[in-house]
């Protein structure tokens, strides 16, 4: 490990973790590193545009290339640039907002977001990151994860989001086996109170899990009594062509557990 | 544990009493608490949203507002005779017209302390105790939030502890503000401001806001209905002789 590449990773965590910017004396304490020290790592990070500093206060904050580096990281994802038009013609059918995400430790991670077309204010939750068993997402993509990962998923922390989490370990596994029954993963206010999601795990042409798209939108809308028939259709055949885009074989229909 | 002793604990009686016991907010006091949240609500609407913008999904504002409007016409076409069937109702209504986690939430709030009211005509500060506790409750048996969460709880349980200390309704308002501006550095450990993880710090929770903005409204129409009665109590005795 390199100790300078280190403590530079971690000033741009310290900048991207608070909205205020921070000085070089706060960093340094916040850090545990001489003043000094900080003030050359924010010189060179400066010279890069990875972080910049603020005129009148003479503070720091981060900089236009990790935008750029950020965007990068998106547009390389290919889940992302293949699922555009599958999920933009799901929110369309389904008159809901799409998510698409992948499995990033524990987390799911959005890595697309479709608005409800409706006209109304909504904001982008492109980054945001949800626990895997408190969304349908998640519940979709790791019922079909190879065992040992799933084990190990199983046994790690499952915090409680809203009275309705499911955080024991088998009634998360007799879920994840109603998923695999059902072809579609349901959320019911499990991560928000008031938020529903139905979701569907995407396969690469390994058949292996590879991410999951899905609606996500108010309970009353999305379970009126129980997911209904023909948006859980919907969620199935989005995925069914997105994953065949990526190269899943036809019919994509994944082993369990493989 | 000798703060009952502080002054003023109530508006117009001291705990212990037989005044307290008869309770003295009625249910013209619950329309009129509604009433004023319901103006305030008007008021705060675009700050609310703005708050949610940040770290949520920019409806608190414009949900709390449809909600309370909706909650103020059910309430003036009901009969509703005590204040526990006002709560009651003002809590069905929250849940059948709010969206987002606001509905389901302060739903359970105002019909958990409707339930606690029972069929009282009116109530002192023993039973609001009994009411907030039951709100409390209520709302993290849904949200599963404790203090510390950055949600409305961080407002609502310092206000129910600072009132059981008191039993002063000033003291509850201030507690709540109090919780509710400790928020600000808080990373979210629930809600939607959750997802964004340590970007969650540095803004103010909306939740939290709108609890505030309720017990300031509480005081203000308690203390108005006081000294109405005040008023009127002096003008009959004045007539009278």
């Amino acid at each position: 490990m390199i100790q300078s590449v280190g403590r530079a990773a971690r000033i741009l965590k310290a900048l991207g973790s608070e909205s205020a910017r921070l000085g070089v004396t706060e960093l340094a304490e916040r850090l545990g590193l001489a003043k000094a020290t900080v003030y050359g790592l924010l010189r060179t990070l400066e010279a890069h545009q990875l972080v910049e500093q603020d005129l009148e206060t003479g503070k720091y904050r981060l900089g236009p290339a990790l935008l750029q580096l950020g965007n990068a990281f998106l547009d390389n994802n290919e889940l992302r640039t293949r699922s555009l038009l599958w999920a933009e013609a799901l929110a369309g059918r389904a008159r809901e907002a799409v998510h698409v995400g992948v499995l990033y430790g524990p987390n799911v991670l959005l890595v697309h977001h479709v608005f409800r077309p409706d006209n109304s204010l909504q904001i982008l939750q492109v980054g945001a990151s949800i626990p895997w068993h408190a969304c349908a997402l998640g519940k979709a993509m790791v019922a079909y994860t190879d065992t040992d990962a799933q084990a190990e998923l199983l046994a790690g922390p499952l915090p409680r989001l809203t009275g309705r989490t499911l955080t024991g370990r088998d009634a998360l596994e007799a879920e994840l086996a109603a998923v695999v029954g059902r072809g579609v993963a349901v959320e019911d206010q499990e991560a928000i109170v008031g938020e529903a999601g139905i979701a569907a795990a995407l396969f690469d042409h390994r058949g292996a899990v590879v991410g999951a798209i899905g609606l996500a939108g108010p309970v009353e809308r999305l379970l009126p009594d129980g997911p209904p028939a023909e948006t859980v259709a919907a969620v199935k055949e989005a995925a069914r062509g997105l994953s065949r885009e990526l190269g899943a074989g036809r019919p994509a229909v994944p082993r369990a557990g493989a | 544990m000798t703060a009952a002793a502080v002054a003023v604990p109530w508006p117009g009686c001291v705990p212990g009493s037989r005044r307290e016991a008869a309770g003295i907010v009625d249910a013209a006091c619950v329309r009129s608490w509604l009433g004023v949240v319901a103006t305030r609500l008007e008021a705060e609407r675009d700050f609310l949203t703005q708050l949610d913008a940040a770290i949520g999904d920019a409806d608190h504002g414009v949900n709390m507002h449809r909600g309370f409007t909706a909650v103020m016409v059910r309430i003036g076409e009901s009969e509703d005779a005590t204040p526990g069937q006002l709560l009651k109702t003002a809590g069905r209504t929250f849940v059948s017209t709010v969206g987002g986690a606001a509905g389901p939430l302060y739903g359970t709030a105002f019909l958990q302390a409707g339930e606690a009211l029972g069929d009282a005509a009116s109530f002192g500060p023993r039973l609001l105790l009994d009411a907030l506790r039951a709100s409390l409750e209520g709302v993290q048996r849904v949200g599963a939030a404790a203090v510390g969460d950055k949600t409305m709880v961080d407002a609502l349980s310092p206000a129910l502890g600072a009132f059981e200390l008191e039993l002063r309704m000033g003291g509850a308002r201030e507690a709540a503000a109090e919780g509710m501006r400790a928020t600000i550095p808080l990373q979210a450990r629930k809600g939607r401001a959750s997802y964004l993880g340590p970007r969650s710090v540095g803004h103010q929770d909306p939740g939290a806001t709108s609890t505030a903005l309720m017990f300031a409204a509480l005081e203000q129409a308690v203390l108005a209905d006081r000294s109405q009665r005040f008023a009127a109590g002096t003008r009959r005795r004045g007539s009278g002789t």
